[in-house]
């Protein structure tokens, strides 16, 4: 696969503040790549300088390896979907999604431009507002009606940004599963920038975490998951969110909690001494399950549908879990519990300094 | 209590036709100057017997002053001076509020300084250059000058409106195909039209108004009503009701397109002045 989008060593700056601060990002021919990361962390900047609409302060922007240098936003032949929607307010929805298709480089003979537009006003359930003024559309509309002005032209690369942000919950979850089904987004190279993990689990075909101006980590939504880079990575992702104990690393490799009740054997690839966290997944902990075993007393739990939240001390810690409900009928607070992880399901992170947050330690 | 409160009403409102009164006496009377014959000017103020005559020797042109050409001239100089400044000045606003280059502080400053700058300043070395240039009393001299007055007022303005423009409409319209050219006249100029419409009219009505130019740089060609109206006052006797009847003519265009476009008028006027 080649790569359709390529940013090497972008930096930017916008007087005292870094948005970009060298980073690296491929996307290849095809992909649906998401980029996550809190707002501030450099995701619009990232988007608009690869249309062109801000120019890096150094680096290069490529798509399909030519370099973009001094190539206007319109020739760069990418839509973008902007997360104020950029709705022009003296038109129609119709007249917005007809925008492109009537412009001098994606124009359509009128029958035909009417027709995509229709196709497009169907897919996304906003047929019945075309003649609408976009002044009279909630946030949800609006946001449909830009989305589709990115969508109903061809396009070398769709730039998403936030694209579902301002959906309600429920139609929200829809469009997430309907996006990917979209011919033209299956088709097409799609850089997709939000700040909620669910949505970049189960949209991205790649994921990127960005975190002040950088790249933190690329993979696969396994490859995140599995093998987060470092904390803040691990906990960008998975509500509850992941339990992370601090402690030290003993002789024999293992970690051994600062309280003294935790003892795991889990073939720490450190020196003895060294001061870790251990990573826990809630669902990864279980109530009767295999592996290695942790006593606690419940300190509180919250159904939370089928399943249960119960958070269990140990020792001077609290870990949360999520258990299927029939594991944890009769639990009362102050009840003794043992608790079961496997040991391949253990994280062990160097515990975070005030400059970085702490990176994984390989296990054996 | 309520008696006080009453009381403090009965004043104020008291107050405000007092006001009123001062605020349209020199109105009124203009308007009874200038229905006053010719004969009466001088001995009564308000018994008169009035009559049309003041205005139909002022349209009519038999005085030997041509005030109707006057007029013309007024509406030609004044729009043709909105229209220039609105070609130079609009792509001018736009670019000094979208991008920060080299001195466009500076040539902001400058322009804003045209404004604050007195017209006597510069007016004798403008008359002997109009001179020179072929330009004194003509239509051409009189919509540059006034673009001392215009340009600055429609460039200001209009800036703080396209600033406060999202860029990002902007930017949605280069990625959908449109170029920069086709951005701003296609996105930008269509949200700023309660702008352009209010700018306008302030413009026009400052260049209606403008004395000191015409009266320096024209002389009968170009010579508009600001400068003509004052040419019944000469002569052996003062002619005020031919004055006042041309003066209140010469109100007639700025106010009929202020009522048209009033509606723009006041959303545009406090439009661009908030930040939001």
């Amino acid at each position: 696969m080649s790569t359709a989008i390529a940013l090497r060593g972008i930096r930017k700056t916008y007087g005292k503040n870094t948005a970009l601060d060298g980073l690296e990002l491929d996307v290849a021919e095809g992909e649906f790549f998401c980029l996550l990361g809190p707002s501030g962390a450099g995701k619009t900047t990232t988007l608009k300088t690869v249309a062109g609409l801000e120019q890096p302060d150094a680096g290069t922007v490529e798509l399909d390896g030519k370099d973009m240098r001094g190539v206007e936003p319109y020739d760069r032949g990418v839509a973008m979907c902007f997360e104020s929607y950029a709705l022009y307010p003296h038109k129609s929805a119709y007249d917005n999604l007809a925008s492109p298709l009537r412009s001098p480089r994606h124009r359509l003979p009128a029958a035909q431009a009417r027709e995509r537009i229709g196709e497009i006003a169907e897919l996304l359930g906003i047929s019945a507002l075309l003649d609408r003024p976009v002044g009279r559309l909630s946030n949800g509309q609006r946001q449909r009606v830009a989305l589709g002005r990115v969508l109903v032209r061809p396009a070398r690369a769709f730039l998403l940004d936030e694209p579902l942000s301002h959906l309600d919950a429920k139609l929200r979850q829809q469009m997430r599963a309907e996006l990917k089904a979209i011919g033209a987004v299956q088709r097409t190279t799609t850089l997709y920038v939000t700040h909620d993990s669910v949505e970049a689990l189960a949209l991205g075909d790649r994921i990127g975490v960005i975190r002040d101006g950088r790249l933190v980590q690329t993979g696969t939504r396994e490859e995140i998951w599995y093998r987060p880079s470092d904390t803040e990575v691990a906990r960008a992702f998975g509500r509850p969110r992941i339990n992370l104990l601090p402690g030290v690393v003993t002789q024999d490799g293992g970690f051994r909690s600062a309280d003294g009740t935790i003892e795991l054997p889990v073939g720490a690839q450190a020196a003895p001494g060294t001061d870790v966290l251990i990573g826990l997944r809630p669902r990864d902990i279980t109530l009767h399950g295999p592996g290695h075993e942790l006593t606690g007393t419940v300190y509180v739990t919250e159904v939370l549908g089928r399943s249960v939240e119960v958070t269990v001390r140990l020792g001077e810690q609290q870990v949360s879990l999520v258990a299927p409900r029939s594991d944890t009928t009769g639990l009362r607070p102050d009840d003794p519990v043992r608790l079961s992880v496997r040991p391949e399901n253990l994280l062990l992170f160097e515990a975070d300094r005030p400059e970085r947050p702490g990176r994984r330690i390989e296990t054996r | 209590m309520t008696l006080r409160k009453r009381l403090s009403g009965w004043l104020a409102d008291a107050a405000l036709i007092l006001y009123f009164v001062f605020a349209l006496f020199p109105i009124a009377w203009m308007v009874i100057l200038s229905l006053k014959p010719t004969n009466q000017l001088f001995s009564t103020y308000f018994s008169f017997s009035p009559t049309l005559d003041g205005y139909r020797t002022v349209l009519g042109d038999s005085e030997g002053i041509p005030f109707v050409r006057f007029f013309v001239n007024s509406l030609v100089v004044s729009l043709g001076a909105v229209a220039l400044s609105l070609l130079v000045g609009l792509p001018a606003a736009y670019a000094s509020a979208r991008w920060r280059f080299k001195g466009s502080e500076n040539l902001m400053f400058t322009l804003l300084s045209f404004r604050f700058a007195p017209e006597l300043t510069v007016i004798i070395p403008l008359f002997v250059l109009y001179q020179k240039l072929g330009l004194f009393d003509t239509y051409v001299g009189m919509v540059w000058v006034l673009q001392l007055v215009t340009l600055p007022l429609i460039v200001w303005i209009m800036r703080s409106y396209f600033a406060d423009l999202t860029p990002e409409l902007e930017q949605a319209a280069l990625l959908d195909g449109y170029s920069r050219k086709q951005a701003f006249f296609k996105v930008a100029i269509p949200l700023v039209k309660p702008g352009i419409a209010a700018v306008s009219l302030l413009a026009f009505i400052f260049a209606w108004n403008n004395f000191v130019f015409p009266l320096i740089l024209t002389s009968n060609e170009a010579q508009t009503v600001t400068v003509g109206a004052l040419s019944f006052l000469g002569g052996d006797r003062p002619k005020y009701n031919l004055t006042a009847a041309a003066a209140l003519v010469s109100v007639v265009p700025p106010l009929l397109l202020a009522l048209t476009i009033q509606r723009y008028l006041v959303r545009g006027l406090s439009f661009g002045a908030v930040k939001s």
